[in-house]
C-alpha cells in the first residue's frame, strides 16, 4: 500500500530563508503522527507541502500515492486540514459557513457534522466574525473532518481550546481513526497533548527531521538511570556514548541515556552497578532529541 | 477490567496494559476462561489509541497470557499451577528490585532488609 504522505530529500526556500532541508519520511496508514518541534522548525510549513497548498523546492513530495502538485479531486477530496489560521468567510453564521462547505463534498455526513458540533460546544446561530479564537478553531477542525478523509493534517489544532474541549476532540480523533482508518498528522508543541493520542513521532529541529519513530520504540529507548556502586567507587565520568547526561557523586549518579536492554546490563557488569531505570516521557526526551541534531 | 493507565509516564501505554493484566492475572482476580473486553472497547474506556491495546493483547497472546477466539471475545488463558508460581513471583521480583536498590542506597543489608520485609508481611500494622 502506497504511503498516505512521503517525501524524499526535499528542500523548501522561502526566498533566502532555507525553511526545510534533507526531509525524507514516509507516513503510513493508520496511524497518529505527533508533529513536534520548537518555534520556527519547520512543522507548518511540512503541513502546508502535506496538503499541497506549499511545493518543494527541490525533491519529492507525494500524498495519498500522488506528486504534490498534480493533486486532483480524487485525492483532494481525502484529505482534512486544519490551518494554524483558520480563514473563513466573516459575513456568514456557523450554519451557513457548514452549508458551504459541505456543498463542494458529495460525501459529507450531516450526522458527524452534528455530534461534532454538539462534542465541541459549538453554537450554530453565532456568526462567523462574532466567534472567539477557540469557537474559530472549533469550527475549522468541524469543517475539516466531515467529509471522512483518509488523511487529515491538523496544524495546531488545540492551541485555543480548553481541557474540556480538547480532551472530546482528542478522544473524537481517537474514534475517526479507529473508524474510519484515517491517517492524522498533529503539529502540536504542547508535547502532553501529543503523547496522549500518537503512535508516531516525527520531531523536526531547524528544519530537519531529528526524530522519526514509533513513540514506544523511542520510550523503550531514552530513559533516566539511577547508579548505585555494588563495591568501591565510580568513575568521575561514564565514556558510554550512549549517556546523553550524566551527574555523578560516588557512590550514586543520575544519567539520562538512549539505550537497550542489553547495553544496561553490560554496562551493569562492567562498571559493577546496580542500575534503576525509569523511561522518559516525551517531554522529558525532548531536548535530547534537538541536541542529536547539534551533536 | 481493572486497569488504570498513565499516558505521560515514559512507560509505553501497551507495555502498562500487559504489565497490569499479567498483575491480575497472577494475583487471581483474573481467572482462566474469563473474558477480556474488545480492543475497541478497552481503547475507548481508557482514552487511547486502539492500536495500542491491539498490541498489548498481541503480546499477551504471544506469551500465552490470552486466548484469541475468531469471532468471539477473548479470553484469560488456563495456568497450570507451577507456571501460575512462576508468574507470581516474577511479579513479585519487580515489585521488589526498587526496594533492593533503596537498600543498596541506604547501606541496609540483605539480613535487616529481609527481616523488615518478613515484618511487613506477616504484621502489617507494626
Amino acid at each position: 500500500m502506497d504511503p498516505i504522505f512521503e517525501t524524499q530529500d526535499l528542500w523548501k526556500w522561502f526566498g533566502g530563508t532555507l525553511a526545510l532541508s534533507r526531509v525524507s519520511l514516509s507516513l503510513r496508514n493508520p496511524s497518529i503522527v505527533g508533529l513536534v518541534g520548537r518555534n520556527g522548525s519547520g512543522k507548518t510549513t511540512l503541513i502546508g507541502l502535506m496538503v499541497g497548498l506549499l511545493l518543494p523546492t527541490e525533491g519529492i513530495a507525494r500524498t495519498l500515492g500522488r506528486a504534490t502538485h498534480m493533486l486532483g479531486r480524487t485525492e483532494l477530496e481525502q484529505i482534512g486540514y486544519v490551518p494554524d489560521n483558520p480563514v473563513l468567510l466573516h459575513w456568514m453564521t456557523v450554519t451557513q459557513q457548514l452549508d458551504y462547505v459541505a456543498s463542494f463534498y458529495p460525501r459529507w455526513d450531516r450526522e458527524r457534522e452534528r455530534a461534532l458540533c454538539g462534542q465541541l460546544e459549538l453554537a450554530r446561530q453565532v456568526k462567523v466574525s462574532a466567534l472567539s479564537a477557540g469557537d474559530l478553531q472549533k469550527l475549522a477542525i468541524v469543517l475539516s473532518i466531515c467529509h471522512h478523509p483518509k488523511f487529515i493534517a491538523l496544524d495546531e489544532p488545540l492551541s485555543h481550546l480548553d481541557p474540556i474541549v480538547r480532551e472530546q476532540f482528542l478522544r473524537f480523533l481517537l474514534d475517526l481513526v479507529a473508524e474510519d482508518g484515517a491517517t492524522v498528522v498533529m503539529s502540536s508543541h504542547v508535547l502532553n497533548d501529543v503523547e496522549r493520542i500518537v503512535d508516531w513521532v516525527v520531531c523536526l529541529d531547524g528544519g530537519t527531521v531529528v526524530a522519526d519513530a514509533a513513540l514506544d520504540d523511542l520510550k523503550g529507548e531514552y530513559a533516566e538511570w539511577q547508579i548505585v556502586a555494588r563495591n568501591g567507587g565510580l568513575p568521575a565520568r561514564f565514556p558510554e556514548a550512549f549517556v546523553l547526561h550524566q551527574d555523578v557523586s560516588s557512590p550514586m549518579a543520575r544519567l539520562v541515556v538512549r539505550a537497550s536492554e542489553a547495553e544496561r546490563m553490560s554496562f551493569e557488569s562492567a562498571h559493577h552497578v546496580t542500575v534503576t531505570a525509569t523511561p522518559l516521557n516525551l517531554g522529558g526526551m525532548f531536548p535530547y532529541l534537538l541536541k542529536r541534531n547539534v551533536q | 477490567m481493572l486497569l488504570r493507565v498513565d499516558p505521560h509516564s515514559g512507560v509505553p501505554v501497551f507495555r502498562q496494559i500487559v504489565e497490569q493484566i499479567r498483575f491480575h492475572v497472577a494475583s487471581g482476580l483474573l481467572a482462566g476462561g474469563d473474558e477480556v473486553p474488545s480492543t475497541r472497547a478497552l481503547a475507548s474506556d481508557l482514552g487511547v489509541n486502539f492500536m495500542t491495546v491491539s498490541k498489548a493483547y498481541a503480546l499477551l497472546e504471544e506469551e500465552g497470557v490470552l486466548e484469541r477466539r475468531p469471532g468471539l471475545p477473548s479470553v484469560i488463558a488456563i495456568l497450570d499451577r507451577k507456571k501460575a508460581q512462576t508468574s507470581r513471583m516474577d511479579q513479585l521480583r519487580g515489585a521488589l528490585q526498587p526496594a533492593a536498590t533503596a537498600a543498596l542506597q541506604l547501606g541496609v543489608n540483605s539480613k535487616d532488609a529481609a527481616a523488615l520485609l518478613r515484618r511487613l508481611i506477616d504484621d502489617p500494622e507494626g
